[in-house]
């Protein structure tokens, strides 16, 4: 497959749904979606906003786009975070991130690949499972290794073992990224404190395959589908999921090729209900003035606002200050949709951005229940030299809960090297 | 009925004109057909949900009759937008429904009313209307050019058609102003004040019929084949937003319904970048 050869716009129209084929069509070239677009706010390029890239992928289909308009198009399609806020602003709401993710696939099948990072990116998740070139015999090994650093109050139960009602599903960042493992180990534990009784899948743990899907890889239903049967298989009560990328996968795209998907739940949402309960067992005060980084894929994706910041509010000793951005118009931090791999440059500058908004609101540190934004917010950081904290909202709760297990220990308890405070 | 003369008939090509709406229906009508044919062509929707259906309707009219979410991001553009769209819609339904009660009256299916609706007593309730939905229109797209030539915003689309588009659409309304204006100034000033925008403009009395007519013919042609182009260059122009924007609010508030969060009502408050 080339870059180069032609596009047969029949092909790339067989591909998108007849919603999609009246929305390319609905754009009234308002522009609002270039008034609130990040990553057009770092590229000043009619291309970049939706409105460009609804007249590019039309012309593509009627076979009357230029050279020039088609390398900007191509180019434009993966330059572009997939936040959504466009579809929020748009009047008639064109769901955008949809149609994006729904053009890259029809491209692939057309001929047209992704550009070259993230074509590796995809062999890489195929070949591996995961996106880190890690065997799967590494997968589990954060659990087995937390125990034996006393890090959780018992081992974790595998599903070989007992299947339980609820399962825990980390994640390939939390599993493999040494900066990022704390996730996983505090999350089980945070469930160990409520009395959660749930197990996990250690090593034969699949990644979710929603990287596939976000940069439209045909084989997405196919390997959704895998795993779909695996899960469905457990006939557990609930999936409960710490990744905000894993909880779009599991529980939005998986929906349509999966009924019982809703019962995947974010580990906010289930501390939630933790908290409702009175399960969740705060000891100390966290003396913190904080915000909250609605993620993409919870927020804008998934309409999942409230659960987080209540949980984060009910942290003795933190103070709460929203952003002038939040909730359905919260800043994207640009780690989502492969613009970090496609223009890291751009993820870098939005992510400042954002952290320059914390920094407006006079909060000692910025929280997000999401690590890959926790990765994206910390570019930011650096890129403008900021003082603000990077937390993930894990790290909060059990700085009040549960203490031995904040970040530093766990890093410390498995020998890695400190990168970022989280 | 009233007694005053209402009428002026000047001379009208009627036969070039009703051949040239029915060629320009007739293309409108194939390229839209064809284009319900292409959407209907993709992949099938995710599933409906007949229990939202009360949902799905007041979403779709709070966001197609009161465009709601304009109103969430600017009152100017949400000003603007209604006059041009609420304007443009009463006007369409008084040409429409007189031309049903003139054809009514032509085939004698009209009980003997036709004439009394259009040139009697129903003759000022078709001049009050045709004069405020005018003004209407005539307001929102004066606003519509101050906003796009005057304030220019920077998201404003650079497309050279869409400035043509505007121009034009101001076009058909002041031209079929002047008609009415040079029209009433050869009627009974009592009757011509129920047209109480042209009357203002009409100068009453002052020239004959035989002076206006050639001036009314030729502005009768511009207006009418102007409206007629417009009915071709639709399904072209940005206009055609006016059809397929209502029908894609319709399908992503059945396809949405859980997504409340999508319908925001207070977008300017953030509109404040960080």
């Amino acid at each position: 497959m080339a870059r180069g050869q032609k596009i047969q716009g029949k092909r790339v129209a067989k591909k998108l749904t007849w919603r999609q084929l009246l929305e390319l069509d609905g754009c009234a070239r308002c522009g609002e979606c270039m008034v609130w677009c990040p990553v057009y706010e770092q590229d000043k390029r009619e291309c970049i906003t939706a409105r460009g890239k609804l007249r590019s992928l039309r012309n593509i289909i009627r076979d009357s786009i230029g050279q020039q308009e088609r390398e900007e198009f191509l180019e434009s399609l993966y330059e572009c975070s997939a936040c959504g806020q466009c579809h929020v602003v748009c009047p008639i709401r064109i769901d955008t991130p949809e149609l994006w993710e729904q053009a890259r696939e029809a491209l692939v099948s057309s001929g047209i690949p992704q550009p070259d990072g993230q074509v590796k990116q995809l062999q890489t998740i195929k070949a591996f499972d995961n996106s880190f070139s890690k065997p799967k015999s590494e997968r589990g090994l954060w659990s087995e290794r937390a125990y034996q650093k006393g890090l959780l109050l018992k081992p974790l139960t595998l599903w070989t073992e007992r299947i339980t009602p609820v399962l825990y599903f980390a994640g390939c960042t939390a599993s493999f990224d040494e900066q990022m493992q704390s996730v996983a180990v505090q999350s089980a534990r945070l469930l160990q404190e409520a009395g959660v009784d749930f197990f996990i899948l250690g090593n034969d743990e699949p990644c979710c395959a929603s990287k596939l899907r976000r940069m439209g890889d045909p084989s997405f239903q196919e390997e959704a589908l895998k795993r779909i049967e695996l899960i469905a298989g457990l006939k557990v009560e609930t999936v409960v999921v710490s990744c905000a990328g894993c909880y779009k996968g599991l529980y939005a795209d998986y929906r349509s090729l999966w009924p019982k998907a809703q019962k995947v739940l974010h580990l906010t949402q289930f501390l939630d209900r933790l908290l409702t309960e009175k399960r969740l067992p705060f000891k100390y005060d966290v003396n913190k003035s904080v915000t909250y980084h609605d993620p993409c894929h919870l927020g804008r994706h998934n309409n999942v606002y409230d659960e987080p910041r209540r949980v984060l509010q009910s942290v003795p000793g933190i103070e709460f200050i929203e952003m002038p951005r939040h909730r359905a118009f919260s800043y994207c931090c640009g780690m989502g949709g492969g613009l970090k791999v496609a223009n890291p440059e751009i993820q870098h500058k939005m992510a400042a951005t954002r952290i320059r908004e914390a920094e407006s609101v006079g909060v000692d540190a910025i929280v997000t229940p999401c690590q890959t934004c926790v990765l994206g917010l910390q570019y930011g950081v650096k890129e403008i030299s900021s003082k603000i904290e990077v937390y993930h909202l894990n790290e909060i709760m059990v700085r009040s809960i549960c203490p031995d297990v904040c970040h530093n220990n766990i890093m410390q308890a498995f020998g890695y090297v400190n990168k970022e405070a989280l | 009925m009233l007694d005053i003369q209402t009428s002026v008939s000047y001379y009208k090509p009627w036969t070039l004109f009703w051949l040239s709406v029915l060629f320009a229906h007739v293309y409108l009508d194939v390229i839209l057909y064809k284009r319900f044919k292409y959407w209907f062509s993709g992949m099938r929707l995710k599933s409906f949900n007949k229990d939202k259906i009360g949902l799905i309707v007041r979403i779709w009219l709070q966001e197609v009759f009161f465009q709601r979410h304009l109103l969430g991001f600017s009152k100017l553009r949400w000003i603007v937008h209604l006059l041009i769209f609420w304007g443009f819609i009463a006007l369409a339904f008084l040409s429409i429904s007189t031309f049903l009660v003139w054809a009514a009256g032509l085939l004698n299916i009209d009980g003997g009313r036709s004439k009394d609706i259009l040139y009697g007593s129903g003759y000022r309730v078709i001049k009050i209307w045709g004069n405020a939905f005018g003004l209407a229109l005539l307001f929102g797209l004066i606003i519509a050019c101050y906003r796009r030539f005057i304030v220019k915003p920077p998201q404003q689309s650079q497309e050279q058609m869409d400035i043509v588009l505007l121009l034009f659409l101001l076009w058909l309304t002041v031209s079929g102003f002047a008609i009415e204006v040079l029209r009433i100034s050869l009627i009974n000033p009592a009757i011509a004040k129920y047209s109480f925008v042209s009357y203002i403009f009409a100068p009453m009395g002052r020239y004959t019929f035989e002076q206006l007519s050639p001036v009314l013919t030729a502005l009768w042609i511009l207006h009418s084949f102007s409206g007629v182009l417009l009915l071709v260059y639709v399904p072209h122009s940005k206009l055609m937003h006016s059809i397929v924007a209502p029908l894609v609010i319709a399908v992503n508030a059945v396809e949405d319904h859980d997504r409340r969060d999508i319908y925001w009502p207070e977008a300017r408050r953030y509109r404040g970048k960080g």
